[in-house]
């Protein structure tokens, strides 16, 4: 019976094998910012210091906790985080690893697996930057604002909407999302403090003790860096969104004429040297002016790329100038060309993580499609306070009663201009798809 | 061979057909049908499905009584092998070939309906399927696409009048897409730089299941939405208000929808 026992061992084999793998992967954790760390030089002890530190105020991802003081909602967070898995009753949990983590990543980085792929890149929530919203430039976007990017999901980009989805999970997304941005603040500002703050060798490895639960003074900074950094623009975020003046706004139920000579003034002004608009978007608003320009995320990358160059000349000058030298000197010489060394395997490791800069390209406007919306009152805010983030400025007051650069009037002109762009006989495409029929016949 | 196999085999067709005899009760069957047209789609479905079931017990039945009748411990007989029979080989060359063939011109009709025959009728909206959502345009007031006053819609929810003649044009933005609408039974593959057509008559009004039947990318799975069909007064009122909406100069909260 040679089959029977080959039949046999194939079974077992099988069965141990599937048993094998049936073994629990570790939970994800939260990992830190290295270009940070590594820029800023700072120590092991302080990783772990640091790590600790947003671990007790933050939790895992698969455990997340939030502080009283930061106004998040635990139980909405829970719904968000943790493993993929479905309830007995069809509920669904770990809805951000089932609907964002792959682009967006566990630590809301915008690296997950597919970010190199796509274009633009996935948001990396840690900065608290968000594009599109309808708050001043600098502050962080309202409830709404997010709300509508995930109902509309972000047209042109990789961003889908996620209005066919119960609203509670959206809310849950939406407020992971906040606590992911407040983590990836507080980390940057821990980060700081320790670069500000504490005395450490990244040679040795030597440094001051971080430890807030037995220093009074670092407790106290810490609790202020939380409350005075972080929270503090998220809960203004919702005070801090624009109004437009009731008056300068215009009906919605104009007659096409208005409109026509409103878009007529928008396109002088379009193309004038007051707005400026050609500049990047180009003499054909098809995006074709400036595109050499970063946004931000990509201007810390090329910025960590340059440092780590420059860094790895200045060893190869020490190498040159160690050749003429002699004793004391040519022993710090080498102590110093050990460190830079030290520095620069570090740096390259983070770089092989990083997502290549891309350039900022204007948006053609000839395209007609919007990423941050397409009503007159979205372009109206993208025209305001400019796109933050990206080279794109706002010609609106840069906060709460400041001057702007444009009139309310001048800006609703530009959003008539903006509007039409995209319908006027030379935004057409020359040639039509090809028609199914075409072919038939 | 063992008796012991075949055994194994006749669990084979016994649970090939005990799955499909079980399905509908576990509704793992043919979601609600509510088009003008998938009745026949359906019928042929069926009558395909019986044709080669039919087969499919047989020929099993067939392999299952010899391995049973002619196994190794009792039959201890060498086996004969014969140089084939050229009536054999004639007839099952022509009989699957006359089958195939009734088949193809048995479904022209189905299929002339269903992707040729493109009703005259104005556009009722244009789809395209982008990485990782279904973007809608309708034409609005002057049935024109393209436009300013087309309506524009990226939440994945496609508004359609039901019980009248609905055509859609069909489009990608980046990659292959498969516009599929299980309930209606229709499904339409799409490629950049094609506009594709997609026709069909809704029965009933009611929400629906719309995905994506193409592989299309990563996030394939989530490039899912849903169709509402409703009467055409109903539908108007709503073009009405999300046009309104496009047009608002004020915040439209998007929470209370």
């Amino acid at each position: 019976m040679k089959l029977f026992s080959t039949t046999y061992c194939v079974m077992v084999v099988g069965v141990a094998a599937a048993l094998a793998g049936c073994g629990r992967p570790a939970p994800p954790t939260f990992r830190l910012d290295m270009t940070k760390i590594v820029a800023n030089q700072i120590i092991p002890k302080h990783q772990q210091a640091i790590a600790d530190i947003l671990g007790a105020m933050f939790g895992t991802p698969d455990e997340p906790y939030a502080l009283p003081e930061t106004g998040l909602d635990v139980r909405k967070l829970k719904m968000a985080a943790g493993p993929v898995w479905s309830d007995q009753v069809g509920g669904k949990h770990g809805l951000y690893r089932r609907q964002c983590a792959h682009c967006h990543g566990i630590n809301g980085d915008g690296r997950g697996p597919t970010a190199m792929i796509l274009n633009p890149y996935p948001r990396d929530y840690r900065s608290g930057v968000f594009k599109f919203k309808t708050t001043y430039n600098p502050n962080q976007p309202s409830d709404d604002d997010l709300r509508t990017i995930l109902h509309n999901g972000i047209p042109g980009t990789a961003m889908p909407s996620f209005a066919v989805y119960p609203p509670d999970d959206v809310d849950a997304l939406q407020e992971y999302v906040k606590y992911l941005s407040m983590r990836g603040q507080m980390e940057n500002s821990l980060i700081n403090y320790v670069r500000d703050e504490l005395n450490f060798n990244p040679v040795t490895g030597e440094g001051d003790d971080l430890d807030p639960a037995k220093n009074e003074d670092q407790r106290k900074a810490i609790k202020s860096m939380l409350t005075d950094d972080v929270v503090a623009g998220w809960k203004a975020a919702n005070e801090n969104v624009i109004r437009p003046e009731d008056s300068k706004l215009p009906s919605a139920d104009r007659p096409a004429k208005e409109i026509a000579a409103s878009a007529e003034k928008g396109r002088e002004l379009f193309y004038g040297t007051k707005a400026n608009c050609l500049k990047c978007h180009g003499p054909t608003a098809l995006g074709d002016g400036q595109q050499d320009d970063y946004d931000n995320w990509s201007k810390a990358t090329k910025k960590f790329e340059d440092e780590t160059t420059a860094l790895s000349a200045s060893i190869k000058t020490l190498m040159e100038s160690m050749a003429s030298q002699q004793g004391d000197e040519l022993e710090a010489s080498r102590n110093d060309l050990k460190a830079k060394r030290k520095e620069l395997a570090e740096r390259e490791e983070v770089i092989a993580q990083l997502l290549p800069p891309r350039n900022a390209i204007p948006r053609n406007l000839r395209e007609g499609v919007f990423r941050g919306g397409r009503r007159p009152w979205d372009i109206f805010h993208r025209v305001n306070q400019g796109i933050a983030g990206t080279p794109m400025p706002g010609t609106g007051p840069a906060s709460a009663g400041a001057q702007g650069t444009l009139s309310e009037e001048e800006m609703w002109n530009i959003v008539d201009y903006v509007r039409s762009v995209a319908f006027e006989p030379a935004s057409r495409p020359q040639m039509k798809p090809i028609e199914m029929d075409a072919i038939v016949k | 061979m063992n008796r012991f196999w075949s055994l194994v085999f006749l669990m084979v067709p016994v649970c090939g057909v005990a799955t499909f005899v079980v399905a509908p009760y576990f509704q793992i069957w043919f979601p609600h049908d509510i088009s003008e047209h998938g009745r026949v789609i359906d019928q042929l479905f069926m009558f395909i499905l019986w044709l080669t079931g039919i087969i499919f017990i047989v020929t099993e039945g067939a392999l299952v009584y010899f391995t049973w009748k002619y196994d190794g411990r009792t039959n201890p007989e060498p086996a004969k092998f014969s140089h084939g029979s050229h009536t054999l080989e004639v007839v099952w060359t022509i009989l699957p070939a006359v089958t195939l063939l009734f088949i193809a011109i048995y479904q022209m009709n189905a299929w002339a309906d269903a992707k040729m025959r493109k009703p005259n009728v104005p556009i009722t909206a244009e789809v395209t399927g982008r990485q990782f959502n279904w973007d809608v345009r309708y034409p609005g007031p002057d049935g024109e696409l393209y436009t300013p006053d087309d309506i524009i819609r990226t939440d994945g929810q496609v508004h359609l009048p039901a019980n009248e003649e609905v055509l859609l044009v069909i489009k990608a933005a980046d990659v292959l897409h498969s516009f599929f609408l299980p309930n209606i039974r229709m499904k339409q593959d799409v490629v950049p730089g094609m506009e594709q057509y997609m026709w069909f008559k809704a029965r009933e009004t009611g929400e629906f299941d719309i995905v994506c039947a193409e592989l299309c990318g990563w996030g394939h799975y989530k490039m899912k939405g849903r169709v509402t069909f409703e009467s055409r007064e109903d539908f108007d009122k709503w073009l009405k208000q999300k046009s309104d909406e496009q047009n608002a100069m004020t915040i439209a909260q998007t929470k209370a929808e």
